[in-house]
């Protein structure tokens, strides 16, 4: 079954001046249930625009998205905000926890705007908190932990309210290499036990070995994509190989792991 | 780009935040200016208003007032906008500015801020000062106009005055921003809050402080007043500090562990947020709260200060003319005919009248049995040159004019008389001894008590004390006197009585003089000398109130537009993880609604325990006026609140959207 079905995705921004600038030109995207998929180009390559599509922020301007049998396009301002709640959770680059909640309360917040009971509440968080290792941190507030430990935080609140499908971009951009490594065992755990299905747009080819099928797009346009086989460190090679193939800029990849 | 107009384009920049500061400059500038070129106006400094001297001193108090509410006002806005601005302070640091060329920039803003806040206030003052005077001059009764003035004397002052008050205090300002590290200038508003402490101790003398002003201000009478006063103000306020910054962090608490009601929805980021923000806006809403406080209590005082004395005024004159006449056909003191005439030529008619024929006694003096202190009249030492003269009357007659009056009826024991005896501490006297002379001989009769009304107007010698006789006693006594002898009090009420001032003067003419002690005519007049003086008070105090209600809501306004970057960075988050626009609004306006309306709510509560030791030293009851006063406060509360969450919301939404 699949939760994503994107066909011949486009999206053109054009200024007053009629200068026109294609970001996104006829994208085919297809995501099965439990799958975890990257998206992997170099720096302009439309990786964040695809995603703010599937996300729902941004409107296409040609081709058609179908997230779990919806067409959300074509949903009311309003309609679409509850979609995004329901259906999606996010895992961003910056964290996007809210300062003034705790760690928990950032988690669960989800599950609150849905005017769940706050038992089934406390009883959805014991597992996940317990599988990402952040239930000693449930009371701290977001700046008195650490980058990996919100990340994972930000990872919970993604997958507590058992979304069709979960969005990461670049959810390791801010971290150190331990953290990163962290997380991206965390989000795979969630992938694998949660039935999770996730997709991620990443530059950094360590996070994207994580993946089981990464697709590759250049331009604006679909440029190829490889399947990882039972061996993480092949892939990684794999995904070195086809990134050189692919050429571009890459600079932007965090220092810490240049 | 030279310094200044680095300076300029900063305010310009920050204008946002700078307009709700500026414009209670601008506001406390222009009646500054207003009252100034009053008391400076020619014709004042000249005395040809002789009225003026009604107001003068209220005004030049206001006018310290002013001076001293600005210099707080500002002083506060100023180091708050500087606190808000740490970061881009950082900014210039780093960029190699120097201290003295920071300080330099913080007072040339301040500077343009001054002098454009003068300019405004002043040309406003000048363009309203027509109309104040308008309504000044309509206030003191006067008949001709005040002419339009600029005095330049008041111009200086203003303007000289504010600007001394601007320049000192970006002084200050500027001389405690002191040292601080680069690194921490850049990280200000990024420091880490949120942390839910209070301390135990505070809490209890904060509830105690409350409990036991509270206590104290439901105890407090006219006799106690004086000790009471200042320990209730004192713990009240600093009942008030502890609750905003220690019990609210309780009540906060216990809201978070109530899961039920925090993990509704929205509910959580609400108070969420309220938490993150408490520390910073304790202080705010103490001083709005008090500022609350004491504008609805003094507002209060003055309305329920006039409606009282209306009150009091047709309690102790019945009758809006009254005279007592001796004889029974005699008309020496007016002829009731040339009344009349006045009466309809002035537009005015009566509501009902009254003739009631009454026994003189004279030279009285009443002692009770119980109570051997008290002695009213003047009867027991005949050598005493001022006596005064009391009138008996009959126990239908009274019952007949308590009727028309709305008063309680009376059932008089036989042979015994009943004192009408109005007091301020409404004490009520038992049974004694009234003596006196009636037709010339010399009587004494029991008195069986008395009660706290009067049906007569007692401001008239032959009658400055009335007692109630039964009928029969009554009728066999007043047989006994020739009808040259008889009493009569001739009482009339008008309609619209309150705007019968001007015919009293005319009425008054008609009197003999040695009559005049035996007429009443005063309530319309004394009415509309209350009224005067209580519009005037009003119409002073009112400009001030809406001075402190302005910079109280602008205090809010400012506080909350501060924050507005941390609130569009964490909604914009908000809506990307799927809050829709109405959750949105609903968490921003139920935020801004409670910061507006708690130091409200605080305040009402304040000015009812004022207002309840009000009526208890005026022994009275006057809820409905005191609510009158706050619903109109919290109407304009409610105004200024749908003012600041619209254009809240807007500049948010406009920021998220970015």
């Amino acid at each position: 079954m699949s939760v994503l079905r994107a066909q011949g995705l486009g999206k053109i921004y054009s200024t007053k001046g009629n200068v026109v600038y294609k970001a996104l030109e006829n994208i085919d995207l297809e995501v099965e249930a439990g799958e975890f998929v990257g998206v992997m180009g170099p720096s302009g390559s439309g990786k964040t625009t695809l995603l703010n599509l599937l996300a729902t922020i941004d409107r296409p301007t040609s081709g058609a998205i179908e997230i779990n049998g919806v067409n959300p396009t074509k949903l009311s301002d309003n309609k679409l905000a509850l979609f995004r709640r329901r259906e999606l959770g996010f895992v961003f680059q910056d964290f996007n926890l809210l300062d003034t909640l705790s760690i928990k309360e950032n988690i669960i917040l989800p599950l609150v705007m849905e005017g769940m009971a706050p038992k089934l509440i406390e009883q959805r968080l014991g597992p996940i908190a317990e599988m990402l290792q952040i239930a000693a941190i449930l009371d701290k507030r977001t700046y008195e932990v650490s980058g990996g430990q919100k990340q994972r935080a930000a990872i919970a609140r993604a997958i507590i309210h058992k979304p069709s499908l979960v969005l990461a971009d670049e959810l390791t951009g801010n971290l150190d290499s331990k953290a990163a490594k962290d997380v991206m065992d965390a989000l795979k755990e969630m992938n694998e036990k949660f039935k999770a299905t996730v997709l991620m747009v990443t530059h950094d080819p360590f996070s994207a070995s994580y993946c089981q099928r990464i697709v590759f797009i250049k331009d604006g346009k679909f440029f190829s994509e490889i399947r990882r086989g039972s061996n993480r460190q092949a892939f990684f090679q794999q995904i070195l190989d086809a990134l050189s193939v692919l050429g571009g800029n890459f600079d932007d990849v965090p220092f810490a792991r240049a | 780009m030279t310094f200044r107009s680095l300076a300029l384009s900063n305010v310009r920049g920050n204008w946002r935040s700078y307009s709700a500061f500026f414009l209670s400059s601008v506001f406390s500038v222009l009646i500054f200016y207003l009252y100034a070129s009053f008391l400076n106006h020619p014709d004042v400094v000249n005395g040809h208003i002789l009225s003026a001297a009604k107001v003068r001193d209220g005004m030049q108090f206001c006018l310290y007032i002013i001076m001293v509410f600005s210099f707080l006002f500002i002083l506060y806005s100023n180091s708050a906008f500087l606190k808000t601005r740490k970061q881009e302070f950082g900014l210039f640091s780093l960029f190699g500015m120097t201290k003295s060329q920071l300080r330099k920039l913080v007072i040339y803003e301040n500077i343009v801020i001054a002098i454009m806040a003068i300019a405004v206030g002043i040309g406003l003052g000048i363009l309203f000062s027509k109309l104040f005077f308008m309504a000044l001059a309509a206030l003191l009764g006067m008949s001709d106009s005040i002419a339009f003035a600029v005095p330049l004397k008041a111009v200086w002052l203003t303007a000289g005055g504010f600007f001394a008050l601007f320049l000192l205090i970006s002084f200050w300002t500027v001389l405690r921003m002191g040292r601080t590290e680069i690194i921490d200038l850049l990280k200000a508003s990024r420091q880490p809050k949120g942390k839910l402490i209070f301390s135990r101790w505070l809490v209890i003398i904060g509830a105690l402080s409350l409990a036991m002003g509270y206590g104290m201000a439901l105890m407090m009478d006219s006799y106690n007043f004086v000790i009471l006063a200042l320990p209730i103000l004192i713990t009240v306020v600093v009942g008030t500090y502890f609750l905003f910054t220690q019990l609210s962090i309780v009540i906060l608490k216990f809201i978070q562990k109530r899961h039920g009601l925090y993990y509704k929805r929205t509910n959580m980021l609400i108070f969420a947020q309220l938490g993150y923000k408490i520390r910073d806006n304790a202080r705010i809403l103490f001083v709005v709260s008090i500022l609350s406080a004491v504008i609805m209590t003094a507002l209060g005082t003055v309305y329920i200060m006039h409606v009282q004395g209306k009150q009091d005024l047709v309690k102790s004159s019945p009758f809006s003319f009254a005279y007592v006449e001796k004889g029974l056909y005699t008309h020496n003191v007016i002829n009731p005919d040339d009344l009349q005439r006045i009466v309809k030529e002035g537009g005015f008619s009566y509501d009902y009248e009254a003739k009631i024929v009454g026994i003189g006694l004279e030279k009285y003096s009443i002692t009770f049995d119980g109570d051997t202190s008290t002695q009213l009249g003047n009867g027991h030492d005949e050598t005493n040159e001022y006596q005064r003269n009391a009138m008996i009357i009959s126990a239908s007659d009274y019952n007949k004019l308590a009727k028309e009056q709305g008063k309680p009826q009376l059932a008089v024991e036989s042979g015994k008389l009943t004192l009408l005896y109005r007091n301020f501490d409404k004490t009520q006297f038992g049974s004694g001894k009234a003596a006196g002379y009636v037709n010339g001989e010399k009587i004494e009769l029991p008195v069986s008590g008395s009660i706290d009304t009067s049906v007569t107007n007692n401001w008239i010698d032959a009658n400055s004390l009335t007692l109630v006789m039964d009928d029969l006693t009554y009728i066999n006594t007043l047989s006994g006197i020739s009808e040259d002898e008889q009493l009569v009090f001739y009482g009339y009420e008008l309609k619209n009585w309150e705007k019968a001032a001007p015919i009293v003067e005319k009425l008054v003419k008609l009197v003999p003089d040695d009559m005049k002690y035996e007429v009443d005519f005063t309530r319309p007049q004394r009415y509309s000398e209350l009224n005067e003086t209580v519009s005037l008070t009003l119409f002073i105090g009112l400009f001030i109130s809406l001075l402190f209600f302005i910079a109280a809501g602008s205090m809010i306004y400012f506080k909350l537009f501060t924050e507005i970057q941390e609130d569009q960075a964490q909604f914009k988050g908000l809506s990307r993880i799927g809050m829709t626009k109405k959750e949105v609004r609903r968490v921003v306006v139920s935020q801004i609604a409670i910061i507006f309306f708690i130091p409200c709510i605080v305040g009402i509560s304040h000015a009812l325990f004022a207002m309840r030791s009000l009526d208890n030293m005026m022994n009275t009851s006057n809820w409905i006026y005191s609510f009158v006063v706050i619903g109109i406060y919290v109407g304009m509360q409610t105004i200024y609140f749908l003012l600041a969450s619209n254009s809240y919301m807007k500049s948010m939404l406009r920021g998220s959207a970015a």
